[in-house]
């Protein structure tokens, strides 16, 4: 467990990095390092999104999933490590 | 056929049973009916003979045999009260009491006991003999839990109000009967394995503290979150940035070079491409209250007529925004700007008029809040220096033109000087002043340089007011000058660098005329040069390739211990140690003001520094006089 909080808090003080979230299947926050609201709002937003995206790559090929996800909007990038339960959102600003 | 009167003698009984235990049932008197079975079992087993005891027993045991039967609640009792059960004990009683060969000669009564379990142990002797025998069976405390999906109260996780009922159930006929209330079993924690997957709620709300923790803890998330983990911190360490874009939208990234590892890289470039675009650089100076803040000033844009000739702009470090946090222009070409040092919203600037202007950064005007007369006590030629010493009660903007006038105000009154001065030369020579600087901590004593390319030394008040001393040595017009001002353990204030047109920085100390050192390193007008705040070794110069030298007297006084050329080589106007000394702002005659952030091992002095640098200069003043003899003697020779 201490390894896990480790992990976290180097990710969270890696350059640049805005905020972390981990989300379980279902889409509720579980452990974050952004406030309640932009936090849920991500949870749900990037859970229906990773979802879409694990069913599209299941469907071009059913051998295949989803390992990665990384949105690169104007601002940040937000990154995406999905697995079958839990989703790990890391949001980092590049150009720092 | 002996058979059949019995049998029919038996229904009837049955018939009649049947009829009568409802009433007794209502009489709710036991005892009662007690002895009315009693007697009428009685009669019944008196009533029948012998013979039909076994084949009875059959036909009993197989009407009676019917466990399948809903019951209700008359039947409940009956069978309770009834015989039935009783009957073949009864029989068997009868049976054995008629056979008498049943060796344990208990004359069995009935117990009537209510308590199953007890009748049951009664009847369990008289199933020794015989198969088939219906017997009591053992009460079982079933417990089912009811298969229903749990929904979890945010509020309670204890257990509080479901407990697990253990219902005493009868026998086993009462198997079908239906559950008094099916109650939800309780579930705790520990034993199901698969609550992490029911713990949602309708609407994904919220998960408690303890479920949360309980989720890190568990075996797959620690699998998941290593993978996935790894694979975040690899990406995140990749700073390759796919849209990065070339087209210069995003100037911070772009300007100048990076140079070779920590020496010195640069931080920002601020430009402006209404206000600073094709103008020079004249001017720089950062904030003493903000360490953030940096002012440069600006010459007239030659292109753009109809713009103000004078510009100053105050740029702002800490946020990454490309335009300037205040816009200020005059008339005039603004030849020099400082900071207000006691006043933190006042920048002053000096003009190529010869007036002195102040802009405030609480008026919303862009134009010069105050400004000097242009009249002939004041300033009628350009305006080069200017600067506030003094102290918080005490404190005066000294302003020097190129005619040699300095003049002295107050910052409250702009309308006329409180003191001017000629600094004239031997009574003379007007001393045409490009460049002035103070010692650290001195208000009357300053160095001012000039374009015949001699520094001079001058006080302010006292008899000797006027120039004092003049430092020969240079072959082209002063154009920079600065007064050593890292104060440490030894005191320096003495020493002073001047820049000039003739490619040399040189280092007097005002002990002697005569220059100690003269830096040699570049190859174009050496255009600005400053002392680090900090560091007493150090000092940065600028020329005319846009080279930024960093000097350290300590290292060596043949190189410079670091330099960077500026991209595009424009060149550099001027150069401004910020006030921590880490960072340096250059201006260039493109109008871009660029700054440079000094690595650590150059820029912060170690604790031996000062003394080292005792042990410098007296190295060079033994050099100087060695190389003096030598030139005597060659000159004798």
């Amino acid at each position: 467990m201490a390894e896990v909080e480790e992990t976290l808090k180097r990710i969270q003080t890696h350059k640049g990095v805005i905020g972390t979230i981990v989300v379980n299947a279902e889409g509720i926050p579980i452990r974050t390092t952004l406030d309640n609201s932009t936090t849920v709002q991500y949870a749900g937003l990037l859970h229906q999104l990773t979802m879409k995206a694990r069913s599209t790559v299941r469907d071009l090929d059913p051998q295949n999933d989803l390992t990665f996800l990384r949105i690169r909007p104007k601002k940040h990038e937000i990154m995406v490590a999905p697995d079958k339960e839990y989703l790990l959102i890391v949001i980092q600003n590049p150009s720092e | 056929m002996s058979l059949t009167p019995t049998f029919l003698s038996l229904l009837l009984l049955f018939l009649f049973l049947f009829c009568i235990f409802p009433l007794f049932y209502f009489m709710t008197n036991q005892l009662i009916t007690h002895s009315l079975t009693h007697s009428l079992t009685h009669s019944l087993t008196h009533s029948l003979t012998h013979s039909l005891t076994h084949p009875l027993t059959h036909s009993l045991t197989h009407s009676t045999a019917q466990p399948l039967r809903v019951i209700t609640e008359d039947t409940c009792l009956f069978h309770y009260l009834v015989p039935a059960p009783m009957s073949p004990s009864a029989k068997s009683m009868c049976s054995e009491t008629g056979s008498q060969d049943s060796g344990d000669g208990n004359s069995r009564t009935l117990h009537w006991d209510p308590d199953p379990s007890t009748l049951q142990l009664h009847s369990d002797s008289d199933l020794l003999g015989r198969s088939l025998r219906l017997g009591m069976a053992k009460v079982t405390q079933v417990d089912f839990p009811p298969k229903q999906s749990v929904s979890y109260s945010k509020e309670t996780q204890t257990p509080t109000c479901t407990q697990t009922h253990t219902q005493a159930k009868p026998a086993e006929e009462e198997e079908e009967e239906e559950m008094a209330e099916p109650k939800p079993a309780e579930e705790s924690k520990e034993e199901k394995a698969d609550q992490e997957e029911k713990q949602e709620e309708v609407t994904p709300k919220d998960l408690t503290e303890e479920e949360k923790m309980q989720l890190l803890h568990s075996e797959e998330f620690m699998a998941f979150f290593d993978r996935g983990s790894r694979i975040v911190e690899r990406a995140l360490s990749e700073r390759v940035d796919v849209c990065f874009d070339y087209s210069g939208r995003d100037l911070e990234d772009k300007e100048g070079e990076m140079q070779a590892g920590a020496k010195m890289s640069l931080n920002r470039a601020f430009s402006d491409e209404r206000w600073s675009k094709n103008r020079v650089v004249t001017c720089l100076d950062w904030s003493p209250q903000y360490p953030e803040l940096l002012v440069a000033s600006y010459n007239n844009n030659e292109e753009a007529p109809h713009e103000p000739d004078g510009v100053a702009l105050v740029w702002n470090m800490k946020f990454k925004k490309t335009t300037p946090e205040y816009t200020f222009h005059c008339q005039s070409a603004v030849m020099s700007a400082a900071f207000a040092r006691f006043h933190p919203n006042l920048v002053v600037g000096g003009t190529y008029s010869g007036q002195i202007v102040l802009w405030d950064n609480r008026s919303n005007k862009r134009t010069p809040v105050q400004r000097t007369p242009l009249s002939a006590s004041a300033h009628t030629h350009p305006v080069y220096c200017v600067n506030v010493v003094g102290t918080q009660n005490a404190h005066n903007l000294i302003s020097i033109s190129t005619d040699g006038k300095m003049c002295s105000w107050s910052l409250d009154m702009l309308s006329q000087p409180q003191d001017s001065l000629e600094l004239v030369f031997k009574q003379s020579k007007a001393v045409a002043v490009t460049s002035m600087a103070f010692p650290l901590g001195d208000v009357n004593n300053f160095v001012v340089g000039s374009e015949d390319g001699s520094v001079y030394t001058a006080c302010r008040h006292g008899s000797k007011a006027g120039i004092s001393d003049v430092f020969e040595g240079h072959h082209g017009p002063v154009t920079g000058l600065s007064c050593h001002s890292a104060g440490g353990p030894v005191d320096f204030s003495h020493l002073f660098i001047s820049a000039s047109f003739d490619w040399t920085v040189k280092l007097w100390t005002t002990k002697s005329t005569r220059p100690l050192y003269s830096f040699e390193d570049s190859c174009d007008y050496v255009y600005d040069v400053m002392w680090s705040p900090t560091h007493p070794a150090l000092f940065a110069c600028v020329d005319g390739s846009g080279r930024l030298d960093l000097w350290n007297l300590n290292n060596d006084t043949e190189v410079p211990s670091a330099s960077v050329c500026v991209n595009g080589s424009p060149a550099l106007n001027r150069v401004r140690w910020a006030h921590s000394g880490r960072e340096i702002a250059t201006g260039d005659s493109d109008g871009q003001v660029l700054v440079y952030d000094v690595g650590e091992q150059i820029c912060v002095p170690k604790a031996d520094e000062w003394t080292r640098l005792v042990h410098t200069l007296v190295e060079i003043n033994e050099n100087r006089d060695e190389g003096e003899e030598l030139a005597a003697q060659r000159l004798v020779a």
